[in-house]
């Protein structure tokens, strides 16, 4: 073993030490102050339904988690760029294989001008789960949830049976199977084309992906959000996501029609022709 | 107490590492430049509340009487109403309004919006903060 390679080894547990102790800090201290218990179905499950932000840690109305502040901002200066510790997804650096990390990479230096919502297609998951800016309607039943994203205006139907569909074919939003283990509902999801991103610019992945999420209720405003995604294909390892999705009582899910009036693709198509120079290298 | 603000500031550290999470429907950077920032007064003439994006223009007069109007652009509908932002209420054309923003990367009289003050010196937000959807400052992955 390497000098190199040891320190490389105490620096990732550290860092490993680190993030677990941060993210029990965080959701303890939710925990603390939470009021009141998660609300119970008719057949003893806890309830999901109501309608959620993702990516949030405060708790309260839309208005009184997100005043001020704007979601995404800083609030203490309307010019200061977008925080991401304003929102609450606790993950670690993407493990791309190093060829996939190179195109990740090639997103993020093309400032994600090759987003794929930017030409208004399903986001996919988990990315849809933790767009702040948009709520999430949960409709809870004894055999199925049905998830309705505000955002694209897409939706989810997951039965409880724990079972997939025996036509999966790929598709933006896979294919959902749930099951509940105790207090958490865990969604096993397969199916998927490879035209979305997993989350932040340029994540892309391939159509091997299976993500296991895992809902878990804490209390009645907040549930514990923990994605594990899997795609041998592009991933080393699996890759796994922690946040936190907050109830907002009196919000309501809106249509949302994103090819309305699309001006972004003809605008980089301008960009590009003109030779503007956008890239971060 | 110590062990909470110890439990923050881990947290913090953790957070700084990460990757933006931060979507949007396109890409900030590609369009507009966060290092041109720019404050302008002026009337309001058209709003167009429309998805993915909202946008209003603005009749701006400069020191030697030319009028020049802008366009800025910001979040959709349903962002705005939960922004509070009352589509027939809040702003209307006539009204006068001065508007915090960054300039696209073309020159046109374009901007991305983020903030806008009203007559009675109210302010609400319009639009994002820069970065937002272009990967901000962290990529997913690490640099090699």
């Amino acid at each position: 073993m390497t000098r190199g390679f040891l320190v490389a080894a105490i620096v990732a547990m550290a860092w490993s030490s680190a993030f677990l102790s941060a993210q029990n800090a965080a959701r303890g201290t939710a925990r603390a102050s939470g009021k009141s218990a998660a609300p119970r179905a008719s057949d003893g499950k806890p309830d999901l339904t109501g309608v959620w932000q993702g990516a949030s840690n405060r708790r309260g109305t839309w208005e009184e988690a997100n005043s001020g502040l704007g979601v995404g901002g800083t609030g203490r200066d309307p010019s200061a760029p977008a925080n991401p510790a304003s929102q609450q997804v606790i993950t670690e650096p993407a493990p791309y294989q190093p060829w996939a990390a190179a195109r990740v990479l090639e997103s993020f230096n093309k400032r994600g001008i090759d987003d794929p919502a930017a030409l208004c297609l399903p986001l996919g998951l988990p990315r849809v789960t933790i767009v702040g800016l948009f709520p999430i309607q949960i409709v809870q039943t004894p055999k199925q949830i049905v998830i309705l994203y505000e955002y694209m205006h897409i939706f989810r139907v997951i039965p409880l049976n724990g079972k997939h569909a025996d036509d999966v074919v790929p598709t933006y939003m896979g294919d959902s199977a749930g099951h509940w283990e105790g207090d958490t509902l865990v969604v096993d999801v397969i199916g998927f084309n490879d035209k979305t991103w997993l989350t932040g610019t340029g994540t892309f992945h391939s159509e091997a992906l299976h993500l296991t999420e895992r809902y878990t209720r804490v209390d009645k405003d907040q549930i514990n959000y923990d994605v594990t995604i899997d795609d041998p294909k592009v991933l080393t390892r699996p890759w796994t996501i922690h946040t936190t999705i907050m109830l907002r009582e009196g919000t309501r899910v809106q249509e949302y029609v994103c090819a309305e009036n699309n001006l972004d693709p003809a605008r980089y198509e301008k960009l590009l022709k003109e030779g503007i120079n956008f890239t971060r290298q | 107490m110590a062990r909470q603000i110890f439990g923050a500031w881990l947290l913090a550290v953790v957070l700084s590492r990460l990757t933006n999470p931060l979507l949007a429907h396109h890409s900030f950077g590609a369009e507009y430049d966060a290092n041109k920032p720019i404050t302008l007064t002026g009337v309001v003439t058209r709003i167009d509340w429309t998805n993915p994006h909202s946008y209003f223009y603005l009749d701006v007069t400069d020191d030697k009487g030319n009028v020049a109007n802008w366009k800025f652009e910001g979040y959709p509908p349903n962002a705005l109403s939960r922004t509070g932002w009352k589509r027939e209420a809040t702003m209307k054309p006539g009204d006068k309004v001065t508007v915090f923003g960054w300039r696209a990367r073309d020159a046109s009289n374009l901007a991305h919006s983020r903030e806008v003050t009203f007559a009675d010196g109210k302010k609400l937000f319009f639009g994002p903060p820069a970065g937002t959807g272009d990967g901000g400052t962290t990529p997913a992955v690490k640099v090699p």
